[in-house]
């Protein structure tokens, strides 16, 4: 029994062709009793950016205020939106922070990063995927990235089924059924899935019809 | 006052330390933070220093990045390779790095070597080993090619050629037979390549792809995944699903781009509507 | 008793007189604008900021003089005013500069440094034991949104940003002509003979590469930019702001 099994949970993210996915399980657990089947994992930080943050629930909870508040403040001092890999450090160095004494959550990052170009205004979106160890090593993948009580389930999975330049219809296939087949073996997560799926022009989220044991 | 790091207080913070303690004196083990196993290597040649690193970051038994970076940028003549706790090796790195970059700015000259290796080691000693960074730290400055191992708990070492890492049994059997003093560039490359290959092929903690770096007085040259002999085969079968494959409950499509429909009203027919008479 | 940090028996020294005027704030000004001219110019590709380098005797040695300082590698700033209060907002703004590249791994956008700075400056004309800074700055830098910025910062804590601006000695004058030498589509180039133009009226002595110093922001190409991105191999971003050597100091004055 770890920390990370009081709770249980998991997240993976991928990256497609012009899109993303994240895609959590929906378990909260007081070690092996389940006692809800709607948490969700991942929280929306700016239009094109989403936060996956699995892990011993309190710090999810308590992280995902305090990264609310920091991207508010950013986007107030700074008069702009924060970028996937500048909140990807953010994330980083405010879980390195805590070093001697962390919070017991793998973060997961996905979105769409503005491609600068010449007009100013971003015409073109790059996929980014970033995920982070509890003390906030970061890990900027070029595939996929998992967390959680079933990653190695996930790792396992998607190594297998991932491949380049998914349409995001694709993408969604591959990313659920990578999600529920992992979770499917592990005793801490299931129990329904979210799916969330980041394109240039819309973000599209789905809620999985799962095996509820 | 205002605080000059208003963003971040300086040093670490404890305060969720009594209830990790509690956590763990229930016997809950921490979970594991990324480590680099790792083969890093140094060594010095006729007209500097080549570093070297493998690319794999574990995870316990999980290879958690297959591509991670292991050399870190100090200054532009100065590099460090870094093994043991991954956000360990990044952070301290980073933390040397920035106090190095306001030393140059403060005294207006080039960094040296021993200052970042005086920094590394002062910061480590402190922390007493608690800071898991093994790391070899190479660069030239005004007073020549310099190369160093410093490890976790702050001691270091200054030699001709070094490695660290769960693969430097590995590597440092590769240079014992094989380095002489006075290489040249590209006899060094190929001799820190097969270093970090055996460290590779024959340590379960390293893997994946060499990367290098050759540091000489007038220039840096950062050769990120040098040899790449572990490249994934390309898939013979594509194992994507049939759209529609996947059941799904609920849908809901948030739209990020407005639309805007421009609906042209025609003048009435026969001039003015505005009755002007 | 007195407490270490003054305790009670600490007064301020800036105490709004009944007109409404803080005179520490006006004295601190009175200060800058006898001090050496400095001026900063914005171009359509760039930004330039120059000033005279004025010591009190020929026996001074001028190289160990520095007024255009390098915050981090995206900003410069230039002063007039006192010189040991200069020097400690230059540690405090690199400082800060640092702070926000261990958390965001990026360098400060030009205003947001601009701002610290300013802050740092404000506080020294509301608490208590302290006077406020002897300076105006200079801020120039550039960042990817905002591009190439220019702004001021004066004693009060408050600051602006200016196409052109001068400040010290001769602002009055200085800023006559940069109005009447003005326009949004000037080069880096001209700018720069613009300032040096602007620095002479009213230069005493002779401009030389040892009396002038001049920094400039240069804008970065879409392919310096992508170079430096997060996954590139050099680490650091290429510096945009540079302060220009006493060779091509010497050649732009004989132009």
């Amino acid at each position: 029994m770890s920390i990370m099994e009081i709770n249980g949970g998991s997240v993976i993210a991928m990256v497609g062709k012009e899109c993303v996915a994240i895609a959590c399980d929906l378990r909260l657990g007081n070690q092996a009793l389940t006692i809800a089947t709607n948490f969700e994992k991942i929280f929306p930080v700016t239009d094109r950016l989403y936060l996956g943050l699995p892990g011993l629930a309190t710090d999810v909870a308590t992280l995902r205020e305090r990264f609310r508040f920091r991207v508010n403040m950013y986007t107030i001092k700074e008069e702009r939106e924060i970028t996937p890999e500048t909140f990807a450090r953010l994330v980083s160095s405010t879980l390195y922070e805590k070093r001697f004494g962390p919070y017991f959550v793998e973060p997961v990052i996905a979105g769409l990063s503005p491609v600068p170009s010449a007009s100013g205004k971003p015409e073109k979106w790059e996929p980014f995927i970033a995920a982070t160890d509890l003390i906030g090593c970061l890990n900027f993948a070029k595939d996929f990235v998992v967390a959680g009580t079933s990653s190695d389930k996930l790792f396992g999975v998607a190594e297998g089924l991932w491949e380049p330049d998914l349409e995001w219809e694709d993408l969604f296939e591959t990313i659920s059924q990578t999600l529920m087949n992992a979770v499917d073996r592990d005793a801490f997560s299931g129990w329904g899935g979210i799916v969330h799926i980041i394109t240039p022009d819309k973000v599209i989220t789905r809620t999985l019809k799962a095996r509820m044991d | 006052m205002a605080n000059a790091s208003f963003y971040q207080s300086a040093g670490f913070d404890f305060s969720n330390d009594v209830r990790n303690q509690f956590l763990q004196d229930k016997g809950l083990p921490l979970p594991k933070a990324t480590s680099t196993g790792t083969t890093i290597v140094g060594c010095l040649f006729k007209d500097g220093i080549v570093l070297g690193a493998d690319t794999r970051a574990t995870e316990g038994d999980i290879v958690a990045d297959k591509n991670c970076e292991k050399i870190h940028y100090i200054t532009d003549n100065i590099r460090c390779c870094g093994a043991g706790t991954a956000a360990d090796t990044e952070f301290t790195t980073a933390l040397i790095s920035s106090n190095m970059e306001l030393h140059a700015l403060s005294t207006g000259r080039k960094p040296r070597v021993v200052t970042a290796m005086t920094m590394l080691k002062q910061m480590l000693f402190r922390y007493q080993g608690h800071i898991g960074a093994a790391l070899v730290l190479g660069g030239v400055d005004s007073t020549g090619a310099h190369l160093f191992t410093i490890h976790p708990h702050g001691s270091t070492d200054k030699l001709p050629y070094v490695t660290m890492g769960s693969g430097s049994l590995a590597a440092m059997a590769v240079f014992e037979s094989e380095w002489r003093p006075n290489m040249e560039k590209n006899d060094a490359l190929r001799l820190v390549t097969a270093a970090i290959s055996a460290g590779i092929f024959n340590d379960l903690g390293s893997g994946s792809n060499v990367d290098a770096c050759v540091i000489t007085a007038t220039h840096t040259e950062m050769l990120r995944n040098f040899v790449k002999p572990n490249e994934r085969a390309v898939k013979e079968r594509n194992y994507k699903f049939r759209r529609g494959t996947t059941a799904w409950k609920m849908e809901n499509i948030r739209s990020l781009v407005v639309d805007e429909t421009v609906t042209l009203i025609a003048p009435p027919v026969g001039g003015d509507a505005m009755d002007t008479t | 008793m007195a407490s270490a940090d003054g305790g009670a028996y600490s007064y301020s020294l800036t105490v709004f007189s009944p007109s409404g005027k803080l005179v520490q704030i006006e004295h601190a000004l009175a200060t800058v604008s006898q001090g050496t001219t400095s001026l900063g110019i914005k171009a359509s590709n760039g930004i330039v900021i120059a000033t005279e380098k004025k010591s009190s005797s020929l026996l001074i040695d001028s190289s160990m003089l520095d007024k255009v300082s390098v915050i981090c590698p995206n900003i410069g700033i230039v002063y007039s005013g006192m010189g040991p209060d200069f020097r400690v907002l230059v540690a405090k703004a690199r400082k800060s500069a640092q702070a926000y590249w261990k958390i965001y791994g990026e360098y400060p956008p030009t205003k947001v440094l601009t701002q610290e700075i300013a802050t740092v400056m404000q506080q020294a004309t509301q608490s208590g034991g302290v006077r406020p800074y002897g300076v105006s700055l200079l801020v120039a830098g550039w960042d990817i949104n905002r591009g190439p910025s220019l702004y001021q910062v004066d004693p009060s804590g408050s600051f602006w940003a200016w196409k052109a601006s001068a400040i010290g000695k001769n602002m009055v004058n200085a800023k006559t002509f940069l109005e009447k030498r003005y326009n949004d589509d000037i080069s880096l180039e001209d700018a720069i003979h613009t300032a040096l133009l602007t620095l002479k009226e009213g230069f005493e002595g002779q401009m030389t590469e040892k009396t002038i110093e001049i920094g400039v922001v240069t804008v970065p190409t879409t392919a310096e930019l992508e170079a430096s991105k997060i996954g590139a191999e050099t680490g650091r971003p290429k510096p945009t702001f540079r302060k220009l050597t006493e060779e091509e100091v010497r050649d732009y004055l004989a132009l």
